[in-house]
């Protein structure tokens, strides 16, 4: 066996070996990385290597947008943002079939819109919207698996930080990226109000909450207009030129700090607690991003992409079935993998086949990250269903069968995502971010 | 030990070293057809003993990490911007000052001059890197959404990406402009949306990245000419037997030249197509712009060792 | 043993606060000068990459020492405890390995080659700027040994049960 063949073995099942014992994947895949690299270089430059991969997997300015976008989040969630946005959602939903639990997913849409995380999104609306729900005669393992199967929309909808991790990984526009998304994570959403529209309907007792008078809405929607407006300032500030993708995440974090100090909702003294949470949450993924490095030049070095490519044509020389299997070797990756170590994994490896049959990277991205959203709610390693059955008080296996349907549609909507390009590339080519 | 990288036992008979060489360009660029040309005829004249593996598009690591995997022979050579090699001896800063070069042709035969260059290639070996030779990069010119460019007055309250050093935002105050540094990947979008009213860079970059189509006004300013250099770890070019590294180096020498060719018709193609693209060009008051950046630089120049290449810079335009 | 966690935990923390804080004020001025005062600035981008650098490499340590770093645990939750704890001591060996090979030794030989490396924009050489990788690494070696000896001991679960789902 050649060198190249056997840092491929390591590395594939160092990785699996080190995550089925529950090591942290950082130091799964770094271990493993680094051992292929000991097998390709030597230990001396191995280490060394290794070393200068760390840090230049972060060495990145665009990058900067997580920790900022994730600051964001955490403003948003402490600073009384969340319960206006769920405010405009309920008079954007108006009496639809099972309007509370509809209020939930375009809450979920919203906030996804101006944060960059579905698990904020599902922790901060899931707890207002529960208890509300359970008043209304909701079965409570449903209204939980709406809250969940709805906040993954919020990865989809821009700012998205899976998004950025996949323009680092893909060399491709973040601000296409970002653009790319709106349509697929509002199918996403809307897959999600027609199931609930169906579970309503005949369910005459969650018919409605009452109709909002007009006084009332536009009251309520004033509440929120200036959270909304944020949506305004980050997009709108990078579609017209005021910054760049990653300077409107610090704007982002400047506008939704002065919004909580006019809403009165933070006081200064919280601040260090929350730079420390954003900075938990970037500190775990900017490591991973670090040691994929690891493994990307490993790839390269030994050519692998290339021999994996060779040997999925060997297969099938097909497209159509082809991206079939991608698909379903990421929805599989997805139920045990959270969406950021697998992007950062198996991009380098599947784009340069989805590429070789004219599959624009931009449509890739999206058919990545919407596929990976589809695991963050599945079990084994679902965080967003973690999440979502924690702030309910719920078992698992109880709401589990409750987003069974969810599943379904989604699936369904993932397959347009992935046969209908123009879901995906119409914005961005119209924007002018992508040539046709 | 091969510590260059992988051995291999290919078709040729004898076990061939093979030097892995670090690129940020795409396998198109024409520093990256020479050096894969110049492999195979290595290979071919040492019997299958050497050869050379081009890993394109920063697969190895961003330029800066490179030089590193360089001084540790981790890989064994590497391609580098001029403005690096300034990071490790400010004395390389002699070829990237503004109109230092008259002529890509003049370029060519002085930074390959061992009479002008010899002390300056082997003043890092000590740090692991030794500069074997310097490719043309193609000459820099400004481009901008709004208008020609004719004078330095015509760039007052424009925003120019510049490369992210002091020098080239001074360099681009100089001009008239408003020099700002900014990453490569942000630029189209930023050009676009108005972030940027425009950048300088070579007619390929250029027409690669598509800046034509966003910022269709090319100017020849010509400000810049600055070299590529191929470097190599000393120990593994001295480990080379004598034979083979005259070989290696006979070679580098028709690697340059034709490298120097390509990269000519490659403009000339980058050309017609950003022309295709709505790309208008069109020349400059040079003189106007030489005399704007001359404060630069006479700042620059701060040790005999840089006035005394400078002067023989000056002295090969003659 | 647990004086001088505590101790660390609080200087990185407060550490991490710092460059964060500054990050985000390095780039609003950014922005600022380049939008509204029209002088773009030369050094801000540069310096934002670094701090964003060490918050990140602190803060793994931080994470380290909180073994809040992402993992799959479903398989190990399903083990007799024992087995759980033989487990985790492979797994904090594992982390022990990997950190001291790769932040400590790599980094200190990455620091070493480019100690006089200057970088334009910034009055500072590239190889001081590494020193988050070693330092980041000690401390990290110093949070994964106190958590084997806690484990070894019974002092703490083999799982870390608390475990916060982490996701972008
Ligand atoms: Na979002
Ligand atoms: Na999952």
């Amino acid at each position: 066996m050649d060198s190249a063949a056997i840092a491929g073995l390591i590395l594939v099942v160092g990785i699996a070996v080190f995550l089925l014992m529950g090591a942290p994947i950082s130091v799964g895949v770094g271990l493993s990385a680094m051992a292929a690299l000991f097998v390709i270089l030597g230990v001396q430059n191995g280490v060394l290597t290794s070393a200068q991969r760390v840090y230049g997997g972060i060495n990145s300015f665009p990058l900067l947008a997580i920790p900022f976008f994730v600051l964001a989040g955490v403003i948003m969630n402490n600073g009384g943002i969340a319960v206006r946005l769920i405010g405009a959602a309920k008079v954007m939903v108006g009496k639809m079939p099972g309007s509370l639990a509809q209020t939930n997913v375009a809450a979920n849409a919203l906030f996804g819109a101006v944060s960059g995380s579905a698990v904020a999104a599902a922790a901060a609306i899931g707890s207002t919207m529960g208890p509300l729900q359970a008043k209304e005669k909701y079965d409570k393992n449903f209204a939980a698996a709406v809250n969940i199967a709805s906040a993954p929309s919020g990865m989809l909808i821009p700012p998205s930080n899976l998004m950025i991790v996949y323009s680092l990984v893909s060399g491709s526009s973040i601000a296409a990226m970002f653009v790319a998304g709106y349509i697929p994570g509002l199918l996403w959403a809307g897959a999600c109000m027609v199931v609930v529209y169906l579970y309503a309907r005949k369910r005459p007792e969650l018919k409605s909450t009452g109709r909002i008078g007009f006084g009332a809405g536009a009251k309520i929607m004033l509440e929120a207009a200036p959270a909304l407006l944020l949506i305004v300032v980050v997009i709108g500030g990078i579609l017209a030129g005021i910054f760049t993708p990653t300077e409107g995440s610090c704007i982002a974090v400047v506008y939704s700090l002065a919004l909580s100090f006019i809403y009165r909702s933070i006081k200064v003294r919280q601040l260090p607690g929350m730079l420390m949470d954003a900075t938990r949450t970037t500190a775990v993924v900017m490591f991973l991003i670090g040691v994929s490095s690891i493994m990307g030049f490993v790839l390269s070095f030994a050519k692998i992409p290339a021999l994996v490519s060779s040997a999925m044509f060997g297969l099938s020389s097909n497209p159509v079935i082809l991206l079939l299997m991608i698909s379903a070797v990421l929805l599989v990756v997805g139920c045990f993998m959270d969406p950021t170590p697998a992007v950062l994994i198996f991009t380098p490896i599947f784009l340069p086949i989805a590429m070789s049959f004219g599959i624009n990277p931009v449509h890739f991205g999206i058919i990545m990250v919407f596929n990976l959203c589809i695991g963050t709610i599945t079990p084994p390693v679902g965080p967003v269903l973690f999440i979502g059955v924690k702030v309910a008080g719920l078992r698992i296996e109880d709401v589990f069968r409750r987003l069974m349907p969810f599943f379904g549609v989604l699936v369904v909507v993932f397959l347009f995502v992935l046969f209908v390009p123009s879901l995906s590339m119409w914005l961005p080519t119209t924007l002018g971010l992508v040539k046709p | 030990a091969t510590p260059s990288g992988s051995s291999t036992t290919a078709a040729a008979p004898v076990a061939t070293t093979v030097f892995k060489v670090a690129f940020n360009q795409p396998e198109t660029h024409p520093e990256y057809i020479a050096l894969k040309a110049m492999g195979e005829r290595l290979k071919q004249r040492t019997n299958g003993a050497y050869s050379i593996d081009v890993f394109p598009n920063e697969t190895l690591g961003a330029q800066a990490d490179t030089i590193q995997s360089v001084q540790s022979g981790t890989i064994a050579m590497s391609v580098i911007g001029g403005s690096l090699l300034e990071s490790l001896n400010p004395d390389f800063v002699v070829f990237d000052l503004p109109y230092v070069f008259t002529s890509q042709a003049q370029q060519r035969a002085v930074t390959n001059d061992p009479a002008v260059v010899s002390g300056l290639y082997s003043s890092l070996d000590s740090k692991g890197v030794h500069v074997l030779g310097a490719f043309y990069g193609g000459v820099r010119n400004v481009y901008n959404k709004t208008k020609p460019i004719n004078t330095p007055a015509d760039l007052a309250g424009m925003k120019i990406r510049v490369m992210q050093s002091d020098t080239n935002i001074e360099m681009m105050k100089l001009m008239g402009g408003t020099g700002t540094p900014m990453g490569q990947g942000d630029v189209y979008t930023a050009i676009q949306s108005g972030v940027l009213d425009g950048g300088e860079n070579n007619e390929l970059i250029y027409s690669t990245l598509k800046h034509d189509e966003i910022a269709p006004y090319y100017s020849y300013t010509r400000h810049l000419m600055v070299p590529d250099y191929l470097i190599i770890n000393p120990e593994i070019f001295n480990g080379m037997p004598a034979a083979d590294q005259k070989i290696f180096q006979e070679e580098l020498v028709k690697a340059i030249d034709q490298e120097n060719t390509e990269f000519g018709a490659q403009v000339d193609a980058a050309i017609t197509a950003a022309k295709a693209a709505g790309a208008k060009f069109n020349e400059v008051d040079t003189a106007a712009f030489q005399k704007a950046v001359a404060p630069l630089t006479e700042s620059k120049l701060t040790d005999d060792v840089t006035r005394k290449i400078y002067a023989q810079v000056q002295a090969a335009a003659k | 043993m647990n004086a001088f966690k505590n101790a660390l935990d609080r200087i990185l923390t407060w550490v991490c606060v710092a460059l964060f804080a500054v990050l985000v004020v390095d780039v609003s001025y950014q922005v600022f000068v380049r939008q509204v005062l029209n002088q773009p600035s030369g050094w801000s981008e540069v310096l934002a990459t670094y701090l964003f650098i060490w918050l990140g490499l602190f803060g793994s340590a931080l994470m380290f020492g909180e073994r809040g770093h992402i993992a799959v645990d479903f398989a190990v939750r399903k083990l007799p405890e024992k087995v759980q704890i033989v487990v985790a001591v492979i797994v904090q060996l594992a982390i022990l390995t990997f950190i001291s090979l790769v932040l400590v030794w790599g980094g200190f030989r990455v620091v070493g080659l480019s100690w006089d490396q200057n970088l334009p924009g910034l009055p500072v050489n590239v190889g001081p700027l590494y020193l988050a990788l070693p330092i980041s690494g000690i401390v990290t070696v110093f949070y994964t040994l106190y958590h084997l000896v806690r484990i070894v001991t019974g002092a703490e679960r083999a799982v870390n049960l608390d475990a916060e789902p982490e996701l972008l």
